[in-house]
């Protein structure tokens, strides 16, 4: 039986604020199978956000372990723990975080660079994914240059671009107006059925009532 | 596309910040390459004037330097014909230097005048007719600022006076000589007004003893034979001074120590200066950028990427500034020379700031490792950054 490429147990997450500590997470546990489409819901504050950082590896948690296909993030140095979120994980962020110096194709050939990947199979692979999101036609065109949903479909093709196990989402529709966020929307519908594991953060109806499981949170916790 | 080229491009996100940097960084480094040219180049200036015709010994009266003072010598042509009969002096000369007059009209024009053994000379370059023959007891070279004074050009007559000591009642001496050739004396001052003749003529309008001099060059055959040959001229001839170059250079950087010591401070602020342009220009493009680097980060970029993104910025700024600053360096030195040696009783061919390659390399090597040294607080800022708590402060 292969692991799972997302599995989070009992996840604790604690930190102070103006003298007083919050408990953001207070025991979630997640299983995510490959394939999966998972849409994490809950209000502002609900501790979502710090949940798919925690699995996501760029946070730790106060108690609680991640694993990511069978590997537990709390056994990781800082460099493996780096070296997995390049290529295991893709992270795509509300406002996108795009480099804006670098054009669409160099902000997607980044994490390839990074991976060693050679140039030329990263700029062919960055023309490949550019075309699948959509904008074949906008490849040089700065990140300073193109609209907000072309930006979230660069940032996705960006999150794409080492052929991660999971892609991790938070309120990837939050800045888009309804018209583009529903691109955006149709995007991740074509990712899943194209076999990619995902794993989104919303406060969006339309976004989590897409996805295949949503998990409802609300103080830290799982509600269902 | 790497973090090395983002941080290169990253540069001209704000190209008025950079370019104000940069001007910053090239005035420091202009600075900094001035001072060091100014620190190594008093001597390597002194050292290749004194070294320009091969002669690397100077016997002087005892207790002074070339020229430093009227004082003389006697029993310079016994000293002369002892030094040549040595087997390790290849030429020995005397030279005597005195005030004189020459005559233009009804007026006397002041003049500096050298009395020459021209088989072995050392201290003028000809630039126009024939040189002086030992013989020649008749003819006289002139400096072009002479020459101006005189009105006179090479085969015109001139007519040199001894000069006048009031506490001597007997008339100064006279001499009408032919102008055989114009030549520059490397030892002049800007503008000095100089003539030479063989060293019996000036000796007796200097109305000197004829066995006086006021300094003998010595060239000895072998660089390395110097050392010993000083020291057995001196136990020979203990009533006068005997240096070599590097002992005149040595008495000479002791004379002007401020300008290393000046060199150094200045050399020294300009580093520092560097080090907070750069280090500060960093510091706030870093912090700028702290939400990019949670996310270069976050997506699995490593530290030592983004570290050596600020040092590839850093690096070139600081190449880039201390190219300019090389050329600005250089003309400024230029400007600054020509101020310094028109300082009175300069050598006008003595340079204070002497481009060398070795200067140039180690100014910039210099600069390289300010520019390193600069961006390690914002590369340690950079790599530090936590990367939750900076998406989380960027998402609110």
């Amino acid at each position: 039986m292969t692991a799972p490429p997302l599995l989070a147990l009992e996840l604790r997450k604690d930190y102070p604020m103006n003298g007083e500590t919050v408990h953001a997470l207070r025991g979630v546990s997640l299983r995510v199978d490959r394939g999966d489409y998972v849409a994490i819901a809950g209000p502002s504050g609900s501790g979502k956000s710090t949940l798919l950082q925690l699995l996501g590896g760029i946070d730790t948690p106060s108690a609680g372990t991640v694993e990511i296909l069978g590997t537990r993030l709390d056994t990781l140095s800082d460099g493996e723990l780096t070296r997995l979120r390049l290529t295991r994980l893709g992270f795509i962020f509300q406002r996108f975080h795009l480099l804006p110096v670098l054009t669409a194709r160099e902000n997607v050939e980044l994490p390839m660079a990074e991976a060693g990947v050679r140039r030329g199979e990263r700029h062919a692979r960055a023309r490949e994914l550019l075309d699948y999101v959509g904008l074949g036609h906008r490849t040089g065109h700065r990140a300073t240059q193109l609209s907000g949903g072309e930006m979230q479909r660069v940032a996705i093709a960006r999150a794409l671009a080492n052929r991660p196990a999971v892609l991790l989402a938070d309120e990837p529709t939050g800045e888009l107006d309804a018209a583009t966020g529903q691109g955006i929307l149709a995007l991740f519908q074509r990712l899943n059925a194209d076999g990619t594991t995902l794993v989104v953060v919303t406060h969006d109806d339309r976004l989590a009532a897409e996805a295949g499981r949503v998990v409802h949170m609300l103080d830290g916790v799982i509600r269902d | 596309m790497t973090g090395i080229t983002w941080g290169f491009k990253s540069l001209a996100r704000q190209p008025l910040r950079t370019a104000l940097s940069l001007a910053g960084i090239a005035v420091a480094a202009a600075m900094l390459l001035d001072m060091v040219m100014l620190s190594g180049g008093i001597d390597k200036s002194f050292s290749d004037l004194l070294l320009r015709r091969g002669f690397q010994m100077r016997l002087t009266p005892k207790g002074t330097l070339p020229f430093d003072t009227e004082a003389t010598m006697a029993g310079a042509s016994g000293i002369v014909a002892a030094l040549r009969r040595d087997p390790a002096v290849a030429a020995a000369g005397a030279v005597l230097g005195t005030s004189l007059y020459g005559r233009t009209g009804d007026s006397l024009v002041t003049l500096f005048g050298y009395g020459i053994e021209p088989e072995a000379q050392s201290l003028y370059q000809l630039t126009a007719g024939l040189d002086l023959t030992p013989a020649d007891t008749g003819g006289v070279l002139l400096s072009e600022p002479a020459a101006r004074l005189l009105g006179a050009s090479v085969g015109d007559t001139v007519t040199l006076v001894g000069r006048l000591d009031p506490q001597v009642v007997t008339a100064a001496v006279g001499r009408s000589l032919v102008v055989r050739g114009m030549v520059r004396w490397i030892y002049d001052y800007r503008g000095q007004p100089s003539v030479g003749t063989v060293l019996p003529v000036m000796q007796r309008l200097a109305r000197q003893a004829t066995d006086r001099a006021s300094l003998i060059l010595v060239k000895a055959g072998d660089d390395a034979a110097v050392p010993a040959l000083a020291d057995r001229v001196r136990r020979q001839f203990p009533q006068v001074e005997v240096n070599s170059v590097a002992d005149l250079v040595a008495h000479f950087r002791e004379r002007l120590v401020y300008f290393r010591q000046l060199s150094y401070i200045l050399g020294s602020m300009s580093l520092v200066v560097t080090v907070l342009l750069i280090a500060t220009l960093l510091t706030i493009t870093v912090n700028e950028r702290l939400g990019e680097i949670a996310t270069l980060r976050a997506i699995g970029v490593s530290r030592a990427t983004v570290v050596g993104q600020v040092f590839a910025e850093g690096t070139a700024l600081t190449v880039v500034g201390a190219a300019l600053g090389i050329l600005l360096g250089l003309v400024t030195a230029r400007r600054l020379d020509a101020i310094l040696t028109s300082f009175p009783g300069l050598p006008a061919a003595f340079s204070f700031f002497v481009p060398r390659a070795d200067t140039l390399t180690f100014a910039a090597l210099v600069l390289l490792g300010t520019g390193a040294l600069a961006g390690l607080y914002p590369a340690w800022l950079a790599s530090r950054a936590p990367i939750a708590a900076t998406l989380r402060a960027e998402a609110t």
